[in-house]
């Protein structure tokens, strides 16, 4: 893969990215932040303006380009709203979380907080609609649906505070 | 009108400037100059409404200074954007293209200048006049028309540096032979104190980055930009009160502020400044402009043009067959390089300095009128020529071939 670095005295840096086939990515970084992204469908060609991205939209998409997890779902807090008042969460597992050790089933999570675990994710596995008998441990995440408070009251029982 | 309203009328000027340069899709530049104008006492003056004058914008003390800070601002930025490594980098490339752009471009000047005004200082002022391009509205169409991303804006952007380097140099030594009269001696002694100076400025740039990394040491946004105004404004003061030109002061000033930490910070905060009295300068530039004189030099622009046209295009062809671009590229680079702006104005304004000393006042507000007339058509037809580059690029490579 080839990428070359170029200043622009005054305006910023140009990197262009081979990216196959004889095409070429152009990015300008203006030292505003501002990129801006061209085409190049050959050595010879003009470039073609794509886009042009704000620093902060350009690092959001460069997240996404690069695969990290846009919610990273090591967070014990990441919130996304499915509806007005319905959350999708993700929570760790604490070590010390009185949880671990016990069955989706053994604590009572539906009952005593109002939400559903959707899914378990555990050493990089993703078990989608656990089944109750499933146990929880350590550093396993949960991704669970449910009111807003519903969400809050879970995260107390999960550590420890309820 | 010096007073607040007439600073207020200067003001709301320049800022309807900008709203017909983005309806027109053009540099605001030149609506700057031509509004300044338009408010001048040469032409606003002049008429009167139901009994009632139209408001008029003289060059108060205010605006003369405002539009020195505006060139201390732009210089010092030039100076800031100076990456000093990077640009050793494809020093050799951008030689190259630099030496060949001033070889064609300075000398023509010098002959042309000679031939129109007959006075070796007004031919070494209209030199420098219709040798340097304008950094800022070209690199303003390069990034409005996409060629940013093209191997055409690398000889461009170099010759550019080249360019400004040289500036600084010429500056200094056009500021002291302005003011240093028709004395021989003088004169001399004049541009001995000024390139001592800029020696001075140069290893202050070299060796003072410590100083400076220390100087704007703060967490504060209000304290750093007061610190680099305050540093900046007043080596520029000391400069021009020695007879050095601020605007080099500024340049060197800036080139020791980029290798710090602070480079990036000082560009986003001090840029609102730099634009606001930049816009004062052009605006300046068009109040000192009375349009009664353009007929007088009518002839001498038209020559100019006729003659400086084909020169950069030649020269940037030339630096982008330099550069290893093919000819229709190349023709590219010649096209973007006819531009003149903002320089070849603080030239002129050089040369204002020196009107009833060492030229004599005709001949100085000749230059100067040529000047605003000149680069007003040149910024014009320098984006046109950019704009509308497919003839010239299918011609190039008919005549040259696509190697």
């Amino acid at each position: 893969m080839d990428v070359t670095e170029t200043d622009l005295p005054g305006v910023g840096k140009k990197h262009e990215v081979d990216i196959g086939g004889g095409q070429q990515l152009v990015v300008v970084t203006h030292n505003t932040g501002t990129r801006e992204l061209y085409l190049k469908e050959d050595d010879d060609a003009d470039s073609e303006k794509l886009l042009e991205l704000s620093d902060r939209l350009a690092r959001m998409v460069g997240t996404i380009l690069e695969g990290a997890y846009f919610q990273p779902v090591e967070s014990s807090h990441v919130e996304t709203m499915l509806s007005e008042g319905t959350l999708l969460e993700w929570y760790a597992v604490e070590n010390d979380s009185p949880l671990v050790g016990k069955t989706l089933a053994g604590a009572n999570v539906g009952q005593r907080t109002g939400v559903t675990v959707v899914a378990m994710q555990r050493d990089g596995n993703v078990i989608a609609g656990p089944s109750p008998d499933m146990q929880i441990e350590a550093s396993d995440t949960l991704v669970v649906i449910g009111e807003r408070e519903n969400c809050e009251q879970f995260e107390r029982l999960l550590t420890g505070d309820l | 009108m010096a007073d607040l309203l007439g600073i207020g009328v200067l003001f709301a000027a320049v800022a309807a400037a900008t709203l017909v340069a983005v309806w027109l899709n053009k540099s605001v530049i030149p609506f700057y100059i031509l509004i300044g104008m338009l408010l001048s006492p040469s032409v606003a003056g002049q008429f009167s409404v139901a009994g009632y004058g139209l408001p008029v914008v003289e060059s108060s003390e205010f605006v003369e200074l405002g539009a020195e800070l505006g060139i201390v601002f732009l210089l010092f930025f030039l100076g800031l954007e100076f990456n000093l490594d990077r640009l050793l980098e494809s020093w050799e490339r951008i030689t190259r293209a630099g030496t060949i752009d001033l070889g064609i471009n300075f000398g023509a000047g010098l002959v042309l200048g000679f031939a129109l005004f007959r006075d070796p200082l007004a031919a070494f002022l209209i030199a420098g006049i219709v040798y340097i391009s304008s950094s800022a509205i070209i690199t303003k169409s390069l990034i409005d028309l996409g060629w940013i991303a093209n191997d055409e804006a690398d000889p461009m952007l170099g010759t550019l540096v080249f360019e400004d380097l040289f500036i600084a140099v010429y500056l200094t030594v056009a500021a002291a032979l302005v003011t240093g009269g028709s004395d021989v001696g003088a004169a001399a002694m004049s541009v001995g104190v000024a390139l001592s100076f800029i020696v001075a400025l140069l290893l202050l740039a070299r060796y003072g980055t410590p100083w400076f990394e220390r100087a704007l040491q703060t967490t504060s946004n209000e304290f750093t930009v007061v610190r680099a105004v305050g540093i900046t404004v007043l080596i520029s003061g000391f400069a021009l009160a020695i007879g050095v030109s601020e605007a080099v002061a500024a340049f060197f000033v800036g080139m020791a502020f980029a290798p710090t930490t602070h480079t990036h910070k000082l560009e986003s905060l001090l840029e609102p400044l730099r634009d606001t009295f930049a816009a004062v300068f052009f605006f300046w530039i068009g109040v000192e402009t009375d349009p009664r004189l353009f007929a007088g030099v009518a002839g001498l622009v038209a020559a100019a043009i006729v003659v400086t046209t084909p020169t950069k295009i030649l020269s940037g062809y030339l630096s982008g067959r330099a550069y290893d671009l093919n000819p229709r590229r190349s023709m590219r680079v010649g096209l973007g390089m006819v531009t003149r702006g903002e320089f070849s104005l603080i030239i002129a304004a050089v040369a204002l300095t020196g009107a009833g000393t060492s030229l004599s006042t005709a001949l100085a507000n000749a230059v100067y009128s040529f000047t605003v007339a000149y680069v007003l058509l040149m910024s014009i037809l320098g984006t046109m020529l950019m704009q509308y580059s497919a003839p010239f690029e299918q011609f190039a490579t008919a005549r040259f071939g696509t190697e």
